[in-house]
């Protein structure tokens, strides 16, 4: 029963973070290493606020997701944009991303060590029984919460306006600014809401695991990782990825051991990529752009 | 002065790691993560081999060399079903893949415990012992690769690669066989990063893991686009250049702990600045090589 509770778990944090990765890819059509910067961004931001300024936690957590969130938009509008119009590449933008990766991550290492911060309160318990598993509070929350972010990104998405311009950039960026939405400032929404995202995500994450400067990667790569599954720009796609990711590391970790739950998750990745070589581009050979 | 030595046998290392990564990223356009984890195969074969069966360093070398060629041929042929962008996914996942198997395979590889007591090499029978002597070891066999690679760029081969990074189906009507020739490039480059693999280890006497994560991958990377896709003598500069930054920093007064960390700020800023330079494609800059 154990292993079932932490799939699901497992399974809607991947979710929530391959979400906000995808919605980037999906308008930006590139590869947002630097996301994962933002996930740990958001993790210390709520450390800064509730710990070194001592907020109530009601007050940090919200004030964390919109820091995380301008440290995306910044990127956007300080790196990607100009190079866009540039005329960069998927691959340019994306080797630009994992520079600005490593900048921020040692950014947050020099400014908060490189040690495990914490911003749990009181002691560990061992959690609620739950159908003879046990789960924390904390984890019933991220369950809770990143539910209903995903609920109420799919809604956005569908019905209100930013989202209807968002897929409409990505289906056709041009033919979208021929008939007046700005490609630019769509993807600038699209950056917002998607590090707005892997912000709650990393604040969860920090929540139950605590932190350190590098914890962003790992999530990041997971939450690739369930968008190349599943397809980007379908929600359900998502689901059905992140819940296989999940359950694929969970059963490799119950089997033969968790140190394997890494390999397992880029095995299953580098069949997909073979099934699937070019994702979603549909080019099988590099060809020159006139 | 003993000191300088060890930076420049290091220097050296680097450079035989990126000229060889040049060959697969700036010639062939195949832009990899996985080197680092080739050059882990090779530092991991030429230790065990030394230390279990008492191997010579001459023989170590070229079995290094063969394993880690299997390996990149097998991951080639895997990985050069997509490009670009997947293309870098793809090799990320088998650097994790690789770092996976030498942080668990304990019963080879003995985890993050690592191999201690890895011998000095001697060649024919004299030993190679001082900082001196490793100096001049490694100044060979970075000479012997730099000419190698030289002589390949500057064959008819050299041009095929150049050609099939810059338009792929122009190269196939030509008549040539593009995937065959990427493999060829993506192994050789593999087998060459075995060689500083096998002189690190028999340096250093001892290795673990953490010498050979995605981090070493980012780093290698960046110096080949520091120094310029296809520019042998750039990727020399470039690692010169930043294996003596930390020493730099410390000079300039910097503390130790933010020193490695600045290290890393700066590289990634000079990557971010280098993509504004190569945002119209790596292939249109045309840097004198041969």
């Amino acid at each position: 029963m154990q292993i079932v509770n932490n799939i699901i778990y497992i399974f809607i944090v991947y979710l929530l973070a391959s979400q906000s990765f995808s919605l980037i890819y999906y308008s930006a059509r590139f590869f947002h290493i630097a996301h994962a910067a933002t996930l740990t961004f958001a993790a210390y931001f709520t450390f800064l606020f509730s710990r070194q300024l001592s907020c109530p936690v009601w007050l940090a957590v919200p004030l964390a997701v919109g820091w995380a969130a301008g440290v995306g938009m910044l990127a956007e509008i300080a790196l990607y944009r100009p190079l866009r119009r540039r005329g960069a590449s998927a691959m340019v933008l994306m080797i630009a991303s994992l520079g600005l990766y490593v900048v921020l991550q040692n950014v947050i290492s020099m400014v908060w060590g490189d040690d495990t911060k914490s911003v749990r309160t009181g002691e560990i318990r061992v959690g609620r029984e739950f159908f003879g598993a046990y789960i924390t509070d904390i984890q019933i929350t991220t369950i809770v919460v990143c539910v209903g972010l995903f609920v109420g990104c799919v809604v956005l998405m569908k019905y209100s306006r930013i989202g209807r311009n968002i897929r409409a950039v990505a289906s056709n960026p041009e033919l979208s600014n021929i008939v007046g939405i700005d490609s630019d400032r769509v993807i600038l929404w699209a950056f917002g809401i998607g590090s707005g995202l892997v912000a709650a995500a990393g604040i969860l994450i920090a929540f139950d695991t605590d932190m350190r400067p590098t914890m962003g990667f790992s999530w990041l790569l997971y939450g690739v990782v369930a968008m190349i599954i599943g397809g980007v720009g379908s929600n359900w796609g998502l689901v059905g990825g992140a819940l296989l990711l999940a359950t694929a590391q969970h059963l490799a970790a119950y089997y033969i051991g968790s140190q394997w739950m890494d390999a397992v998750a880029y095995v299953i990745l580098i069949l997909f990529l073979m099934a699937r070589p070019l994702g979603f581009s549909g080019k099988r050979l590099k060809k020159i752009e006139i | 002065m003993e000191y300088l030595l060890h930076l420049l046998i290091l220097v050296g290392i680097y450079v035989m790691l990126s000229q060889s990564l040049n060959l697969s990223a700036g010639f062939g356009g195949m832009i990899s993560l996985a080197h680092a984890g080739f050059y882990g195969v090779g530092a991991y074969a030429g230790a065990l081999l030394a230390v279990h069966y008492q191997v010579p360093f001459l023989v170590a070398v070229p079995a290094a060399m063969v394993l880690s060629g299997v390996l990149a041929l097998v991951v080639a042929t895997i990985a050069l079903r997509t490009i670009d962008d997947y293309f870098i996914i793809c090799t990320l996942g088998i650097q994790v893949v690789v770092f996976s198997l030498m942080n668990n395979w304990m019963s080879l590889t003995r985890g993050p415990l690592g191999i201690p007591g890895i011998p000095g090499i001697s060649l024919f029978g004299v030993e190679v012992g001082s900082k001196w002597a490793f100096l001049l070891l490694t100044l060979v066999f970075v000479a012997a690769i730099f000419l190698f690679l030289k002589k390949l760029t500057g064959s008819s081969f050299g041009r095929v690669l150049r050609a099939l990074s810059e338009d792929e189906i122009f190269t196939q009507s030509l008549g040539k066989n593009v995937y065959l020739s990427k493999v060829i490039a993506f192994t050789a480059g593999a087998m060459l990063a075995a060689i500083p693999g096998v002189l690190y280890a028999h340096y250093i006497s001892y290795i673990d893991p953490t010498s050979f994560t995605i981090d070493e991958s980012i780093f290698i990377l960046s110096i080949v686009i520091i120094g310029g896709m296809r520019n042998l003598w750039g990727s020399v500069i470039a690692a010169a250049f930043l294996v003596f930054l930390p020493e730099i920093l410390r000079f300039v007064g910097m503390p130790n702990a933010i020193a490695a960390n600045m290290r890393q700020i700066i590289y990634g800023g000079i990557l971010i600045a280098m993509m504004f330079r190569y945002s119209k494609g790596f292939e249109t800059h045309h840097t004198k090589t041969a």
